[in-house]
């Protein structure tokens, strides 16, 4: 059953067009990764989706439900939510208080929100950081908590923007892991990275962005032996982990 | 808010100790500017908290809360002198306008980006100055006087009905401390429920709000609609106090401002700095007033910008966060590794 539509999405920011024409589906339980150059168009891609930007033209539909256009809140307590690149955590509030803010949407008891909370937290491996402020964290903390906080808000398709870019080698393993045991859940996942070696192994399927157009959709495999895509990539530094 | 707080029996004694040293100083102390003082004190730290609830939890600076004020003080006061209604009717009368205006000013403002709310309400309490002072029906420029209560024999009486003490103040420091721990309370609450972690991820990052369920708007709104009921509220018992409303005291800018400047001064966001400003600056404006003369000049207006732009540079966090200013810092290794991280973040920018 297809979960997420998009059909004909287009984003122009006056002359610039962030996203052209893009029409994709998202599967139930699949992990579906967008991979592309810096600048090709998946952030606004994703802000179009979760309703941060409206769309020019084009639509998206959400369990069936035309979503475009809608506020980000609402589009959240339906069970579509992402991460941001730009890491935002809550600076004044703690781990904990950060992740119970996510799962106050599901309920507004304090004692069974900060249950969800510590459920996340362990499930994400920052229980150690839970009282930390979120203004004092590391990089690769504040990486964890974006999707932290998302989990707790129970969403049926998660949208991860590069949560593994700027990780040491060991940091981007356990975030590696981390998006498998989500799947695992029963989650689906829309996996932003433009690192084609660690997101390939994640995804059931990628799509490929450059220049805000769709340029090559199907298996990891078939994507790697893509004239078009090689040719996107060639001679930059993306293919591989800097 | 969880974890920030002392352990629960050390903050219930300080509490017990600080409502313990309220209840009693009154009456050992029979004096009636010692009294005023103490009324002023309530009055303005419930001013401060209620302001507190929108600027300093939720981010949501106003600088013209006298709005919510003058009208709960002129309701109840027209009501008591044109229907005889008592104010504790006009109060709920008072309340239930406020926040009819607070919906007319929210339901625009928060759907806009931006800080439009502080110029917002600004101008509609200097609208509402100018109309009160050229309306005939409420009095204009001069204010209202409300009628002594008086009893058979026709001397002044005291009367819980009408909320009116003519023996003694000692009623009115009791109401005063009553209101403030009324909304001392109602922001407890507000901070240990789901309402104080959606208005503080508000304050942090609206757009991160967003983006995990938080409908930020109507947050917005609601912390409005409290605030200008606790206000109202509070302007329907100063005026009761008082005896008299007129325009300038209760619509003008520097009561909007100086009702900020406490909360700020105190400490922003904190549930204890509203209380902690007041008792610090209600005693010294006093003084300095009665040393200067009359209220409402530029002069009060001047000294309480100031002292606001000085507190934003060198002490945001007001006076409850002096402690955390000259504790020792905690050990965090992550502290030097900062400027490394902000630099990847910046070439993670596309
Ligand atoms: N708010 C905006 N206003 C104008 N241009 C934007 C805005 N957001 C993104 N862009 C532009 O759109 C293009 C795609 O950006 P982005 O979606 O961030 O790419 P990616 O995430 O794939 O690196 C870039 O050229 C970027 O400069
Ligand atoms: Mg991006």
């Amino acid at each position: 059953m297809s979960l997420l539509e998009v059909t004909d999405l287009t984003m122009a920011f006056g002359g610039l067009v962030a996203n052209d024409r893009i029409s994709f589906t998202l599967h139930e339980g699949e992990v579906l990764g967008v991979i592309g150059p810096n600048g090709a168009g998946k952030t606004t891609l994703f802000a179009c989706i979760a309703g941060f930007l409206k769309p020019t033209r084009g639509q998206v539909r959400f369990a069936g439900e035309d979503i475009t256009g809608m506020r980000p809140d609402r589009i959240c307590r339906r069970g579509l939510v992402r991460t941001f690149q730009i890491v935002r955590a809550l600076p004044d509030l703690t781990v904990l208080q950060n992740v119970m803010v996510g799962a106050f949407l599901r309920t507004h008891a304090m004692r069974e929100a900060r249950q969800i909370a510590e459920e996340v937290l362990a499930f994400t491996g920052l229980e150690a950081r839970a009282h930390t402020p979120g203004k004092n964290l590391t990089i690769a903390d504040k990486k964890r908590l974006e999707v932290a906080r998302a989990l707790a808000t129970q969403p049926r398709l998660l949208m991860l923007d590069e949560v593994m870019s700027g990780l040491n080698a060991q940091e981007r393993q356990q975030a590696v892991t981390l998006v498998r045991a989500i799947q695992r859940r029963g989650i689906s996942i829309l996996l932003i990275e433009h690192i084609m070696d660690v997101l390939l192994p994640l995804s059931n399927r990628v799509l490929v962005l450059n220049y805000g157009k769709k340029i090559a959709e199907g298996s990891p495999d078939s994507i790697t032996r893509n004239p078009e895509v090689i040719a996107a990539y060639l001679g930059s530094s993306y293919a591989s982990p800097s | 808010m969880l974890d920030r707080r002392l352990p629960a029996p050390l903050t219930l004694t300080a509490l017990a100790v600080v409502i313990g040293i309220l209840v009693t100083t009154p009456l050992l102390i029979n004096n009636n500017v010692f009294h005023h003082t103490l009324i002023l004190i309530g009055i303005y730290a419930a001013l401060a908290q209620a302001w507190n609830i929108l600027g300093g939890f939720a981010g949501q600076i106003s600088l013209g809360n006298a709005i919510f004020f003058g009208i709960g003080a002129y309701t109840s006061s027209l009501l008591l002198v044109r229907a005889q209604l008592s104010p504790w009717l006009g109060a709920l009368a008072g309340m239930a306008l406020a926040m009819v205006l607070a919906l007319l000013i929210g339901y625009p403002v928060f759907r806009l980006a931006g800080h439009y709310l502080a110029i917002a309400t600004i101008a509609l309490a200097e609208i509402a100055l100018v109309v009160f002072q050229n309306l005939e029906f409420v009095g204009g420029a001069a204010g209202i006087s409300l009628p002594i209560t008086r009893d058979m024999q026709g001397r002044p009486t005291d009367s819980w009905w009408m909320l009116q003490f003519n023996s003694s103040k000692l009623p009115y420091v009791y109401l005063a401390l009553g209101v403030l721990g009324v909304v001392q309370v109602v922001a407890t609450l507000l901070d240990r429920s789901w309402i104080g972690f959606f208005l503080r991820a508000i304050k942090n990052d609206q757009t991160a709000a967003a983006a995990i369920g938080v409908p930020v708007a109507r947050y917005k709104l609601i912390a409005l609609l409290i605030s200008s009921a606790c206000t109202a509220l509070i302007g329907t018992f100063y005026a009761q106090y008082l005896l008299f409303v007129d325009p300038e005291t209760v619509f003008g800018l520097s009561l909007s401002v100086l009702i900020a400047l406490v909360a700020i001064l105190g400490g922003a966001g904190s549930l204890w700095g509203p209380f902690l400003g007041a008792v610090v600056l209600i005693p010294l404006a006093e003084a300095t007033r009665s040393q200067l003369g009359g209220r409402g000049t530029a002069f009060d207006l001047v000294i309480y910008g100031l002292l606001i732009m000085v507190i934003a540079v060198f002490q945001p966090a007001g006076l409850t966060g002096l402690p955390e200013r000259f504790r020792p810092r905690q050990r965090t290794s992550v502290a030097p590794a900062a400027p490394a991280d902000t630099q990847m973040e910046e070439s993670l920018r596309s």
